[in-house]
């Protein structure tokens, strides 16, 4: 194991540990999704992650090819999805339904939520939806530099506890805390950092009662889901890809292999 | 879903999905989304400490100057104008060199190791005089003002100042029934409309894409400035007096270049009001933060990837077309090339649009590429009239060294002013290049999006030069 | 000859524009929208004999669905035909097995029959909500666009539309949609015109037919999820207020709005201030979206923060005048101002900086 902070030699800092895109990967012991809301920085962290070189720009959306990639850390594979970049989960668009589907059936072993420190409460909402789907994440809590500059202070112990998740902080663009956030990512896929992630009722009763019932019924069909929660709210958003995973059963298993593949 | 048989629990729990929705009504979709952000904003609250107001800070003030109502325009107009200007004034050298290196030095070094080891006349027109010279065109042309618009366009990106310019703009372009981005697509159509049409990807409102797709050709790309400026130069200014010649040609190719930005915002209109009316619409512009570009590495990706596109462009597109045009001049049918027969028989067709019949099979066989237009102009205009002399044999595409040459070839193709109108009027109104035609349909993933982008600014050249032709025709009598 | 001719009419320039003008007359005729040959040629292609049908079978289940009776008359006089083919089409239902008849009054839907209906009514209104969330179609065409279409879309093809739009249960003007099984909730609520002076209601249907009263009430800007609060109820008059609004209608035109009674303990809306109103520097905080953003337009607002609750502040001109920049979670966002007349606000601070 490498020394967690001041993490100069740090396996990832050696680009022979770096696996590029479009080389087939044969062994792939974790893999992390890469979420976040536009314009977030969410590639340069793919970039500094893989060493791969996306085309990043200030401009929302400008990212519009997904692409995976990997490294490798303290002799593990990490496989890296970058999703696209999205606001929210909750409508359908093209963006949205990869990025939910992906996130909720296939599993991802950690999600990586890239975040803008400046503009934490608007990051906050994509984080908790994710964190409704997922309890394995970490925050990243990008930008940190601007945040800096705009005399913006953020309490990250308190953020990681009312989340439940690891917060790190960095700033990609001057690819400082890389190191911690792969030591997090390590963690969280291994097991070694449990998390506990935030879940909150809405304060519609009508709503509450309506999850709840659904929850009763899907719980009696589908014993030992963890975000049933979501699937009941997914429903009631009429989601055709969980719609689908009810006719076919398949929702009792959530393997990945009902959602083939993120390339269109 | 049809192949397997839902069981009665499964449809029990959707059907009560069902039930459950028809109770919530028709809002419930905001109680959610608005219950995450309520508590989001809570957490905010607990872990976020703000010292002053950051809107207050350094963003703000630029904005403030950047989208002030006396200031922000001049700005944009100079900022714009400036990256043009660097644009024209820094290709010249490289193109000259580039032009001097591939066809001035390569293309007789290669004729003669051709010959030399005794290659047929056929393999080695199709292979240098048509496949390589059309090549080494495009790349002579095009490479050098791609190379320096793109990187500075992408600076004032990484910047933020770009959204700022479609925040300004947006007034108008929502007038003709389009997006202030709009206005970035239409500026980085000047550099190369297949590019522009990348560009279309920042706009997120579905008409509002399409219809800056559509309407991207009508910026004049850079594969046509040199069109516009010679035959400016020989027909225009070559109609009035000597000492105004050049900033009468100038003007007239500036022209040419605001007709085209206000095509582009009519047909917007046009496009927005009719075919494209039942589309949806969404608008919404994020003002991003101001951030210090990173200008090395932005520079050098930019340049990077610019040389990719325009060698991929010109061995994919250009190629072939080098090839089809070498051989319909020399393959012979009835003792006279494809070409001139065609010239003969669409020649009554062209003069009645002012055009010829050099110019519209010119226009046919270089889709490829708007830069080997004019060599192919004067290919076709020796072959046709036979002149001795000049030009390096038959099919092979040329320029002259000097304007007068090129003059001399012309109107000795029956070329008058008002042809060099006509012909600057449909090499902006004319069907996007090959390249951009199969950037558009990857785009838009659609035939009909695809065929409309095509034929409706070649429709609209004809209509407009047949009117300008025969109106001229009445006046001058 | 002909190639002869042709020359010589285009050797005069005078001949040959106005050749070219006449040449583009039939081309216009041929594409105009709506009027145009190829717009006449896709209406007509509907078979006329299965869509009074379907139209038929629609209006009967209506009649089931709100329990009134409905005639042989009342038939012939929702599908403008004379009573001698409605006769005759009411013959070939029953015949099909559709309906069954017990004299002239008793017209009943069969299972068949009713399953048929609601396959219609099923794609009509995946229709109408597919063309007021996915596609820029003004809200007056809705209805009669879903009323080609439900003749013409498949039922599976319906299915596939409905699934990428997140299997919406209602239409946009309030009804529910039928699920593929054929499932409706019972009917609900009650005219509008049969409230009492004080009571307090929501909105939850806006009948789309006739088409005349339908456009005045779209132009009051009335929709369901509304909250209404009869004021005063005289001389075949109705007075009430929408989300704070006055409104005056005679008693027919209220009669085309379905209600909810709500219990009097729900806060009473008040008229609210819009968005555009902010002077540059005010602040407020959102209290509701307009239903008139719809789609894609409301997704792309509520992801930037465009929620209730949300603190905004007016912040910005363009040089052009009109988008605004406004303040949101931290973010400069423009929106233009025929958006900003959508969003409703409460002000905050008045105080304005510089």
């Amino acid at each position: 194991m490498s020394n967690p902070t001041g993490c100069e030699n740090c396996p990832v800092h050696h680009k022979e540990h770096l696996i590029r895109m479009g080389i087939a990967m044969d062994r792939v012991d974790y893999v992390v999704a890469l979420a976040g809301n536009p314009n977030t920085g969410k590639s340069t962290v793919f970039n500094n992650l893989t060493g791969l070189r996306q085309h990043t720009g200030n401009w929302p959306g400008k990212t519009v090819t997904r692409a995976e990639g990997g490294y490798s850390y303290a002799e593990k594979r990490y496989k890296v999805v970058d999703l696209p970049g999205t606001y929210s989960l909750l409508s359908t668009s093209t963006d949205e339904d990869v990025a939910r589907n992906f996130i909720l059936f296939g599993r991802p072993d950690v999600t990586v939520i890239v975040a803008d420190a400046t503009r934490l409460e608007r990051n906050l909402n994509l984080t908790l939806q994710i964190l409704e789907i997922t309890d394995r994440a970490v925050l990243c809590l990008n930008l940190m530099d601007e945040a800096k500059r705009n005399h913006i202070e953020i309490d990250l112990r308190n953020l990681s506890k009312d989340l439940g998740i690891p917060v790190i902080p960095t700033a990609a663009r001057q690819k400082e805390g890389m190191p911690e956030l792969i030591q997090a990512i390590e963690e969280v896929a291994s097991g070694k950092y449990v998390c506990k992630p935030r879940r909150k009722k809405s304060k519609s009763p009508k709503l509450n009662h309506a999850i709840d019932t659904l929850v009763k019924k899907l719980a009696e069909q589908f014993p030992g889901i963890p975000n049933l929660n979501w699937v009941a709210l997914r429903l009631l958003e009429g989601d055709e890809s969980i719609i689908d995973a009810i006719r076919t059963g398949e929702l009792g298993t959530l393997s990945p292999s009902i959602f083939p593949s993120l390339t269109p | 879903m049809e192949s397997t048989i839902p069981t009665n629990k499964d449809n029990e729990i959707l059907s009560l999905a069902n039930n459950l929705r028809w109770d919530l009504g028709v809002n419930f979709h905001d109680t959610i989304i608005e219950s995450i952000y309520e508590d989001a904003s809570h957490l905010a609250k607990r872990s976020v400490h703000q010292e002053g107001d950051p809107a207050k800070h350094f963003d703000l003030k630029i904005d403030r100057i950047v989208t002030s109502r006396w200031l922000g325009f001049p700005i944009m107009f100079l900022l714009l104008a400036l990256v043009f200007w660097l644009t024209v004034s820094g290709a010249n050298y490289p193109s000259g060199l580039l032009a001097d290196l591939f066809i001035g030095k390569i293309y007789p070094w290669l004729k003669g190791a051709a010959a030399s080891i005794g290659t047929p006349t056929w393999l080695s027109g199709v292979a240098i005089d048509g496949a390589y010279l059309a090549v080494a065109w495009v790349v002579s042309v095009m490479l050098p003002p791609m190379a320096i618009f793109f990187p500075l366009f992408t600076l004032l990106e990484d910047f933020g100042y770009l959204p700022r310019v479609a925040f300004n703009m947006d007034n108008l372009f929502r007038k003709a029934g389009a997006h202030g981005k709009q206005a970035l697509t239409l500026s980085m159509g000047f550099g190369c409309n297949a590019a522009g049409v990348i560009a279309t990807r920042v706009i997120d409102s579905p008409r509002e894409r399409l219809i800056a797709i559509i309407t991207n050709n009508f910026s004049l790309c850079n594969g046509r400035w040199p069109t516009q400026i010679l035959i400016a130069t020989i027909f225009i200014g070559g109609a009035v007096p000597a000492y105004l010649a050049g900033i009468v040609s100038a003007g007239a190719v500036v022209a040419i270049a605001v007709l085209g930005i206000g095509f582009s915002l009519a047909v917007s209109w046009g496009l927005s009001k009719s075919i494209l009316r039942g589309e949806a619409s969404a608008f919404s512009l994020e003002l991003p933060p101001y951030r210090p570009p990173r200008i090395l590495q932005t520079l050098y990706t930019s340049l990077i990837d610019r040389t990719i596109f325009v060698l991929w462009r010109a061995i994919v597109f250009a190629l072939p077309a080098g090839i089809v045009i070498w051989l319909v001049a020399n393959i012979h049918v009835n003792g006279l090339s494809i070409a001139e027969h065609f010239i003969r028989w669409s020649n009554p067709f062209g003069l009645v649009f002012g055009l010829n019949g050099v110019i519209i099979l010119a226009y046919i066989i270089a889709i490829p590429a708007n830069e080997i237009v004019i060599p192919t102009v004067l290919m076709l205009t020796v072959l046709q009239t036979g002149l001795q002399g000049v030009g390096e044999g038959a099919g092979v595409m040329f320029d002259t060294t000097s304007i007068q040459g090129t003059e001399t070839i012309l109107r000795a193709g029956g070329w008058t002013l008002l042809t060099g109108i006509n012909l600057m009027l449909f090499s902006l109104l004319h069907n996007p290049c090959s390249t951009t035609i199969y950037t558009i349909f990857k785009e838009t993933h659609s035939w009909k999006w695809t065929l409309v982008s095509t034929f409706l600014p070649i429709v609209l050249g004809l209509v407009v030069c047949f009117f300008t032709t025969q109106i001229w025709l009445l006046i001058t009598g | 000859m002909i190639c002869h001719s042709y020359i010589l009419l285009l050797s005069d320039p005078g001949w040959t524009l106005l050749f070219g003008t006449l040449l583009l007359v039939p081309l216009a005729g041929i594409f105009w929208p709506k009027i145009g040959l190829l717009a006449f040629s896709r209406r007509s292609r509907l078979n006329r004999q299965r869509v009074w049908l379907e139209d038929a079978l629609k209006y009967l289940f209506d009649c089931e669905y709100k329990k009134v009776t409905c005639s042989l008359n009342s038939i012939a006089g929702n599908l403008h035909i004379s009573a001698d083919k409605t006769a005759k089409l009411l013959n070939r239902l029953r015949s099909m097995g559709l309906i069954t008849m017990e004299g002239e009054a008793e017209l009943q839907l069969t299972d068949a029959g009713r399953s048929y209906a609601l396959r219609i009514i099923r794609v009509h209104r995946i229709w109408e909500r597919y063309l007021a969330d996915e596609t820029g179609v003004d809200q007056m065409e809705w209805h009669g666009e879903a009323d080609l279409q439900e003749h013409q879309l498949s039922p599976s093809a319906a299915n596939q539309l409905a699934a990428r739009m997140g299997n919406p249960v209602f239409d946009p003007h309030g009804d529910p949609i039928p699920t593929i099984e054929g499932e409706m909730p019972q009917h609900r609520g009650q005219p509008l015109s049969s409230l009492e002076e004080g009571t307090v209601a929501q909105i939850i249907h806006l009948e789309d037919e006739p088409h005349t009263i339908y456009e005045q009430l779209a132009a009051l800007g009335l929709y369901p999820g509304m909250q209404v609060y009869v004021m005063d109820k005289t001389d075949g008059k109705i007075t009430f207020a929408a989300d704070g609004e006055e409104c005056i209608l005679t008693t027919l035109f209220a009669a085309s709005i379905t209600v909810e009674t709500l219990k009097t303990k729900e806060k009473i809306r008040e008229k609210q201030e819009l968005l555009s109103s902010l002077v540059l520097g005010e602040s407020a905080e959102i209290i509701s979206l307009s239903p008139n953003i719809r789609g894609q337009q409301r997704r792309r607002l509520m992801d930037l923060g465009f929620v209730p609750g949300t603190a905004i502040r007016a912040e910005l001109n363009s040089a052009g005048g009109d988008p605004r920049g406004y303040r949101i979670l931290g973010t400069t966002v423009g929106i233009r101002r025929q958006q900003a007349d959508l969003i409703y606000i409460k002000r905050t601070t008045t105080n304005k900086h510089e």
